[in-house]
């Protein structure tokens, strides 16, 4: 593979634009290495995002990521640019993660345990103040919390969540991604989102809070 | 008609996908008036909306994952150009059988070619008349009487009789 790394930054220099993804995938077709690594920069965070949100497994999510590049590299010559380079990519990732579950032979992660009174506290002040925790630290620790309450939901249900609500995927990108009808997603999200409403409610009142109302009392 | 889900918030199946659009704002105004006009006197979608608002602002709590660095794409390329450089190795090892077969035949065939060569030149000597004892051509008297030789059998012995008689008369 020859590296014209020079070939590829001069109209990425020159141009107004940014050199578009099809122009990097034509470029990366014809064996300019400098092309493919512009689009792995491109489409690294949301393909992390994509798989963080299928597997669960923080400490596998770089490797697997990586394979993802791998085999878009190896199968670039036969994408015919039909679909978008990033719904092709995403659905690489899809399939990745479905391998690697089934050849290491688990689930994602998931685990339904019941909260600390603090994690409850926590959550139940996310709910009723809608102020987010600013600190990236807290969210993190929300995150966490959040994917244990997900373990409660059928697994396409949790991915979806997490893939639109936390990772920022759109309805239609998941549709695509997961080959499912739009109205399909859209009907579950809004299911799901009861479902883990109701996980919640029931932790709160596992561990004596009993305001669960708070979720349910608010107008909109 | 409200769907059983069996906790309690249940929304009309025909309302869901508008309510999931006017949950995330998604709706023009008066697809948007409408669904709001519905909601307020269903009760079912009224709760069902409460929960899925409810189950967005905590979802939206969440730290999305990080973005892996620019080391990153630098780790995928030199994963890629050691599986390319195991690619061509791989592609050698699977010819490598045939070179070798090729090479071996090749040297067996020299090594034959060598002898067969050597056999005919060794050969092709002992046959060659021997120049020293062998008569020049441009000596050779054509007139000249051939050398009297013995008589192989009875035949011939009959014939030089027979020769010798007629010389006489």
């Amino acid at each position: 593979m020859a590296a014209s790394a020079t070939a590829l930054t001069l109209p990425l220099q020159q141009g107004e634009k940014r050199a578009d993804d099809r122009e990097l995938v034509r470029l990366s077709q014809n064996g300019t290495e400098a092309a493919f690594e512009e689009l792995v920069r491109r489409h690294q965070q949301r393909v992390f995002a994509l798989v963080a949100g299928i597997l669960h497994r923080p400490d596998d999510v770089e490797d697997v990521a990586q394979q993802v590049f791998l085999k878009a590299y190896l199968g670039i010559k036969r994408f015919d640019q039909r679909a978008a380079f990033s719904t092709w990519l995403y659905k690489i990732a899809v399939n990745e993660c479905w391998d690697y579950l089934r050849k290491r032979k688990v689930r994602p992660l998931v685990y339904e345990a019941d909260l600390s009174e603090e994690q409850v506290s926590r959550l139940d002040g996310i709910v009723s103040s809608d102020r987010p925790p600013e600190s990236a630290s807290a969210r993190t620790e929300t995150r966490e919390i959040l994917e244990r309450m997900l373990g409660a939901l059928p697994e396409q249900d949790q991915q979806l969540l997490i893939l639109k609500e936390i990772e920022g995927f759109s309805v239609q990108e998941l549709a695509e991604i997961l080959g499912l009808n739009v109205n399909t997603v859209k009907v579950r999200l809004f299911r799901a989102r009861g479902r883990i409403m109701e996980s919640y409610r029931r932790r709160l009142n596992t561990s004596g809070k009993g305001h669960a109302s708070s979720a349910g009392s608010r107008k909109e | 008609m409200p769907r059983d889900t069996g906790f309690g918030n249940a929304a009309c199946e025909k309302y869901e996908v508008l309510l999931e659009d006017y949950l995330n704002g998604e709706l023009s105004g008066a697809d948007a008036k409408s669904v709001a006009e519905h909601w307020q006197q269903c009760a079912g979608c009224r709760a069902a909306l409460q929960h899925a608002a409810a189950g967005l602002r905590l979802l939206r709590a969440a730290e999305p994952s990080a973005d892996p660095g620019a080391g990153f794409a630098r780790i995928v390329m030199a994963r890629i150009r050691a599986a390319e450089s195991e690619r061509a190795s791989g592609r050698a090892n699977f010819w490598q059988p045939f070179v070798s077969f090729g090479w071996r035949f090749a040297a067996t065939a020299t090594l034959a070619l060598g002898v067969l060569v050597s056999y005919n030149a060794g050969l092709g000597h002992r046959l060659q008349p021997n120049v020293a004892t062998a008569r020049p051509t441009e000596n050779i008297d054509i007139f000249a009487p051939e050398p009297a030789r013995a008589p192989a059998n009875g035949d011939e012995v009959l014939m030089m009789v027979a020769d010798n008689s007629h010389a006489k008369f």
